[in-house]
C-alpha cells in the first residue's frame, strides 16, 4: 500500500532515481581507470575454488594496515613480509625455533677467501621449482637480487648498505650454483641471516619480465605472484583481505590449508568478536582486556609470541647531566623493573641487553635493580644536585606490549623523583619526535627498536657503532672501543666465539652505553582450540608458517 | 535547465581550485617530514633524501604547487606516499564501499524517516507522535560508535542473526568488478549467494550509520507536514470531499516535499563524507578509514584527494537536489 502511494507521488521517487543514476555515472567512469589494477583476477579463477571448503581455509585476521606492497623487493613491514615468505622463497631459511641458518632453496654453501674478498657459492636444489612449473636456477637469483638493488625501496640498504653488495659482484656460474662476492668487512654469517629475508626472495625471471610495465613489474607483483612457495596469490582486496591458495606445483610437502585468507581487522574488538564466532582461526596481537575476557574459553587457545623488539630510553651522551656515564648507571638503578613488568600484564619480559630474546648471542642476564641509594650515591660522585631537571620526550598512543607510551613514561618519572631527578615529559607524535631524535637533538627519548635482519649484529651495529648513523649516532655516543668491539663480533665466523664476543659488548654497553633498556614485547594470538601446528617465529620469515598448520 | 546544470559546474571548478590550494598550504603548516615518516624509524637518511627527491619533495613549495595544480588540471591526484600508487587508484578502491554504505543508509532513513515523520504529523500530540518523537531523540542522541558496538553485540555475537564486521564474509569472492559496489555488482552478474551476503553485511552499518539523518528526517518531514496542513488548500481539498488520502498523499505531501529534499541532499553529503567511525567500526574498507589512514601517515597527496572528493560531492548533491525542486515544483522553473 505504501510502496504503491509512493509510486504515485511520481515526481518524489524520481527525485531519488535522479540521484542515485548520476552517482551509478559517476561510479562508472572511474571503474575503468583503475581496471588494470582491480581484483578482477579473483573471478577468473573457479577451478581453484571448488575444492576449496571452511574446513581447508585458514583465516587469519590482523591489523594489517601496513600491507603496501607484496613485491619482495618493497615489502618490509609485518602484513607484506608475511604474505610475501609464504608465496616466494630465500636461498637459505630459519626453521621455526631454531637460531641456525638451514638450507631452503640452496641445498648447501660454502664459504672461501680470495684476497680481500669472501667467495660465497650457493648450490641450489635442483627440484626446486616455480609455481608455473619451472625449475628455479641461480639466472632467477641473479635476477631478483639485482631487481631489488635497483628499485632500492626500503629494504635494499641491507644489501646495498649492510652486506655492501654490488651487482658486478653476483654471477650465476651455470644453472644451480650461484657466487656472491663480499668485502671483507662484511660478516658471512650476518649475510646469511640477511638473506633469509623476504628482501633476497626469488621471483621468476621470465614471469616478472613479461610483465615489467615501468616499475620492474612492482606493481604487477601486487596483484599476481611469480615464486616457488607454498602459496600462490590469489588477491590482495586493497586494505580488507590477501587470499593465498595452495600452489598446485609445490616442491615441497603439500600444505594442508588450501587457502588462506589474511583479513585486515584494526579493531581490538573486531579481533575479539572474529575469533569468538570462529569467524577468524588466528587472530593477532590480542591487548591485555581481550586476553582477560577470552582466558578460559574452552573453544580458544592463546599463545603468547616473542616479538623481536625492544622498549629503551636513549640519553643523549653530549648533554649534561646525562653526559656522566654514571648518570646515565644512576637512571638504570633508579627503575624498578618488578613494577614496570607488572605494569604490562604479562605482554612484556624484562630485557636489558640489546640483543633480544630468540637471537644468538642473548645472556639473558638483567645486572639492574632497583636500589635507590647505589643510584643517589653515583648521582652524588656526578655532582648532580636534588632537583636537576631533565627532558624526556615520548611518543604519542600504544607502545610495544600494549602499555601506553604515557603509562610507562609516568612509571619511569615517579621511579626517578625517588632519587631527585625531575624528568619532563614532552608527548610528540612518533614521526616528529624521529625527526627530533634523528637530528641528535633529543635528551631522554623513549622508543622501540625492531631488528632489520635477524642476527644480533642486526641490533649490535645501530646501538654501539656510531659511524652507522643509527641509535648510538642520535644518542651521540661515539665510543671507538664498542665500535671494534662490534667490527669483531660482527666478522666472527665461529659462532662459538662469535658468542662470547657478543658477550663481552652486551655488557660493555650496558654499563657504558647511553640506553637503558626496558623490556621485549610479546604478542598474544588467539587460535581455535582446533587449529594445530601453528608456531610463531619472529627470527623466521615468515614470521608464522601457514604451510605448517592443520585444523580438526 | 542545461544552462543551469553548465552553470553550477562552473562554479564546482572554482570551489574546487579553492579547496585545493587551501589543504595543499595547511600541509605545508604541519612540521613533520612525510618522506621520513613513509620510511619507518629505521631508515637511514640518505634513504630518506633520496626518497624525498624522488616525491618531490625537496623543491621549493611555490613550484611543488605548481606542479601539483599542473597535474591535477589534467586529472593527475598525483602518487600516495604511503601506498606508492596513483591516488586516483586508490580512491576508485575506496570510494564505492563508502558510496555503498551512504546509499544504503540513505534507503534506511528514506524508508523509516518519511514514513515515520509523516505517521506522527498525521496523528500530532497523540501517542503515535509521541512514539516517532522519542526515537527520532535517540536516533539524534546516541554516539554512533555507541549504536554500532550495540549493533554488533547483540545482532552478530548474540544473537548471530547478521554477520560481522567487513562487506563480505572471508569465504566468498567479492563479484566482478564494474561499479564496485558489491549488491549491485553481484545482482549484475547473477552472483546470488554474494548478493544475500553483501546485503546481510549492509544492514548493521546502514543502520548505525543512517540512525542520525533517520531523526534529521523524522522532525524535518513532521514539521514540514504540519505546516502544510494547516494551509487553506489543504481545507478547501478536505471540504470538497476528497478522500483522506489523496489530501495526504496528493496536496501535502507533495508541498511539503522541498524542504525535505533540501535536508535530504545535506544528508546524503554527510552520509558519504562522515562514515570514519562507522567504516571504523564496521571495518568497512572506505573512504572514511583511507582518509584516517593517510591523516596518520602524514600521507598529504591522498588527505588532498579525499578533500577534493569532499568538496566535490557537497556541490554536486546540492546540485542534484536543485534539479529535483524543479520536477517536484515546476514554479522554480521561471526563477
Amino acid at each position: 500500500m505504501l510502496q504503491r502511494n509512493l509510486r504515485r507521488s511520481g515526481s518524489y521517487l524520481l527525485a531519488m532515481l535522479l540521484v542515485l543514476g548520476i552517482l551509478a555515472g559517476c561510479a562508472a567512469p572511474a571503474a575503468q581507470t583503475g581496471s588494470e589494477a582491480s581484483s578482477s583476477e579473483t573471478a577468473a579463477e573457479p577451478a581453484a575454488s571448488d575444492e576449496v571448503t571452511r574446513a581447508n581455509t585458514l583465516i587469519f585476521a590482523a591489523d594489517l594496515t601496513d600491507l603496501i606492497s607484496l613485491d619482495p623487493a618493497v615489502a618490509y613491514e609485518f602484513g607484506g613480509i608475511q604474505v610475501v615468505g609464504s608465496i616466494y622463497e630465500t636461498l637459505v631459511g630459519f626453521e621455526p625455533g631454531n637460531a641456525e641458518i638451514q638450507p631452503l632453496l640452496a641445498e648447501s654453501w660454502d664459504v672461501a677467501e680470495d684476497g680481500d674478498m669472501w667467495v660465497l657459492t650457493f648450490h641450489l636444489n635442483p627440484n626446486a621449482k616455480f609455481a608455473s612449473g619451472n625449475p628455479v636456477t641461480a639466472q632467477d637469483v641473479l635476477y631478483s637480487w639485482s631487481r631489488a638493488i635497483d628499485l632500492n625501496m626500503s629494504p635494499a640498504f641491507l644489501f646495498t648498505d649492510v652486506s655492501q653488495l654490488t651487482k658486478e659482484n653476483m654471477a650465476a656460474v651455470d644453472d644451480q650454483t650461484f657466487e656472491v662476492k663480499l668485502p671483507k668487512s662484511v660478516s658471512p654469517p650476518v649475510f646469511l641471516s640477511i638473506i633469509s629475508f623476504s628482501l633476497a626472495a626469488v621471483v621468476e625471471q621470465a614471469v616478472v619480465e613479461a610483465n615489467a610495465g615501468d616499475d620492474m613489474g612492482s606493481s604487477w607483483l601486487n596483484d599476481n605472484s611469480a615464486g616457488s612457495g607454498a602459496y600462490v596469490l590469489d588477491a590482495w582486496d586493497r586494505s580488507v583481505s590477501v587470499t593465498l591458495n595452495a600452489n598446485p606445483n609445490y616442491w615441497g610437502a603439500a600444505p594442508a590449508m588450501k587457502r588462506v585468507v589474511m583479513q585486515n581487522t584494526p579493531e581490538l574488538a573486531n579481533l575479539q568478536a572474529a575469533i569468538e564466532t570462529g569467524d577468524a582461526d588466528i587472530v593477532q596481537d590480542l591487548g591485555p582486556e581481550q586476553v582477560e575476557v577470552l582466558q578460559g574459553n574452552p573453544d580458544i587457545q592463546l599463545v603468547s609470541g616473542q616479538s623481536t623488539g625492544l622498549a629503551y630510553i636513549g640519553l643523549n651522551a653530549t648533554e649534561p647531566p646525562l653526559d656522566n656515564p654514571d648518570v646515565r648507571e644512576a637512571i638504570r638503578y633508579a627503575i624498578n623493573y618488578d613494577e614496570l613488568i607488572a605494569l604490562l600484564k604479562g605482554n612484556a619480559q624484562l630485557v636489558q641487553e640489546f640483543i633480544p630474546i630468540g637471537f644468538l648471542g642473548h645472556t639473558g642476564e638483567n645486572p639492574f635493580t632497583q636500589d635507590i641509594e647505589k643510584s643517589k650515591e653515583l648521582l652524588a660522585k656526578a655532582g648532580v644536585a636534588e632537583g636537576t631537571e631533565i627532558d624526556a620526550m615520548v611518543p604519542v598512543g600504544t607502545g610495544p606490549g600494549g602499555i601506553e607510551w604515557s603509562t610507562l613514561a609516568a612509571k619511569i618519572q615517579n621511579d626517578l623523583a625517588q632519587v631527585g631527578l625531575v624528568l619532563n615529559l614532552q608527548q610528540l607524535q612518533s614521526s616528529e619526535l624521529l625527526n627530533v631524535y634523528r637530528a641528535q637533538e633529543g635528551k631522554a627519548v623513549f622508543m622501540s627498536w625492531g631488528p632489520d635482519f635477524p642476527d644480533p649484529d642486526g641490533n649490535a651495529t645501530p646501538f654501539t657503532n656510531y659511524e652507522a648513523r643509527s641509535l648510538a649516532w642520535r644518542n651521540e655516543w661515539d665510543d671507538a672501543k664498542a665500535i671494534e668491539m662490534s667490527k669483531a663480533a660482527a666478522a666472527e665466523q665461529d659462532p662459538t666465539k662469535r658468542i662470547e664476543l657478543y658477550k663481552e659488548l652486551t655488557e660493555y654497553v650496558q654499563h657504558n652505553g647511553p640506553y637503558v633498556l626496558l623490556y621485549q614485547p610479546t604478542t598474544t594470538f588467539g587460535l581455535r582450540s582446533n587449529v594445530h601446528g601453528f608456531v610463531y617465529d619472529p627470527v623466521d620469515t615468515p614470521s608464522i608458517t601457514f604451510a605448517l598448520i592443520t585444523k580438526e | 535547465m542545461t544552462r543551469f546544470i553548465i552553470r553550477r559546474l562552473a562554479g564546482l571548478i572554482f570551489v574546487m581550485l579553492g579547496v585545493s590550494t587551501m589543504t595543499f598550504m595547511l600541509a605545508q603548516l604541519v612540521p613533520v617530514d612525510p618522506a621520513a615518516n613513509a620510511l619507518g624509524q629505521n631508515a637511514r637518511p640518505e634513504q630518506i633524501e633520496a626518497y624525498r627527491t624522488k616525491m618531490g619533495l625537496d623543491r621549493p613549495v611555490v613550484e611543488q604547487y605548481l606542479t601539483y595544480l599542473r597535474r591535477l588540471l589534467s586529472g593527475d591526484l598525483g602518487e600516495s606516499i604511503r601506498t606508492r600508487r596513483a591516488v586516483l587508484l586508490d580512491l576508485r578502491d575506496y570510494l564505492p564501499a563508502t558510496i555503498e554504505l551512504a546509499m544504503a543508509s540513505l534507503v534506511v532513513s528514506l524508508l523509516v524517516g518519511i514514513p515515520l515523520g509523516m505517521w506522527a504529523a498525521i496523528n500530532r500530540n497523540q501517542w503515535n507522535d509521541g512514539f516517532a518523537r522519542v526515537l527520532a531523540l535517540l536516533g539524534g542522541s546516541l554516539p554512533v560508535f555507541y549504536v554500532g558496538l550495540l549493533l554488533l553485540g547483540l545482532f552478530y555475537r548474540q544473537l548471530q542473526w547478521l554477520p560481522g564486521p567487513g562487506r563480505l564474509d572471508s569465504t566468498l569472492n567479492p563479484p566482478a568488478d564494474i561499479t564496485g559496489l558489491f549488491t549491485v555488482d553481484s545482482l549484475l552478474t547473477g552472483n546470488w549467494p554474494v548478493f544475500q551476503n553483501s546485503l546481510a553485511h549492509l544492514i548493521l552499518p546502514a543502520i548505525t550509520l543512517g540512525a542520525f539523518s533517520t531523526a534529521v528526517l523524522v522532525r524535518m518531514t513532521r514539521s514540514a507536514m504540519l505546516e502544510v496542513l494547516a494551509q487553506d488548500y489543504v481545507r478547501t481539498a478536505n471540504a470538497k470531499g476528497l478522500s483522506y488520502r489523496t489530501v495526504v498523499w496528493r496536496h501535502v505531501l507533495k508541498n511539503a516535499m522541498p524542504p525535505v529534499l533540501t535536508t535530504i541532499g545535506i544528508i546524503f553529503g554527510s552520509l558519504l563524507s562522515g562514515a570514519v567511525l562507522t567504516e571504523t567500526i564496521f571495518n568497512w574498507p572506505g573512504l572514511g578509514r583511507y582518509a584516517t589512514t593517510s591523516v596518520t601517515s602524514l600521507d598529504f597527496p591522498a588527505v588532498m584527494g579525499v578533500t577534493l572528493v569532499a568538496a566535490f560531492i557537497y556541490p554536486l548533491v546540492n546540485t542534484i537536489v536543485d534539479i529535483g525542486y524543479r520536477f517536484i515544483d515546476p514554479r522554480i522553473q521561471s526563477e
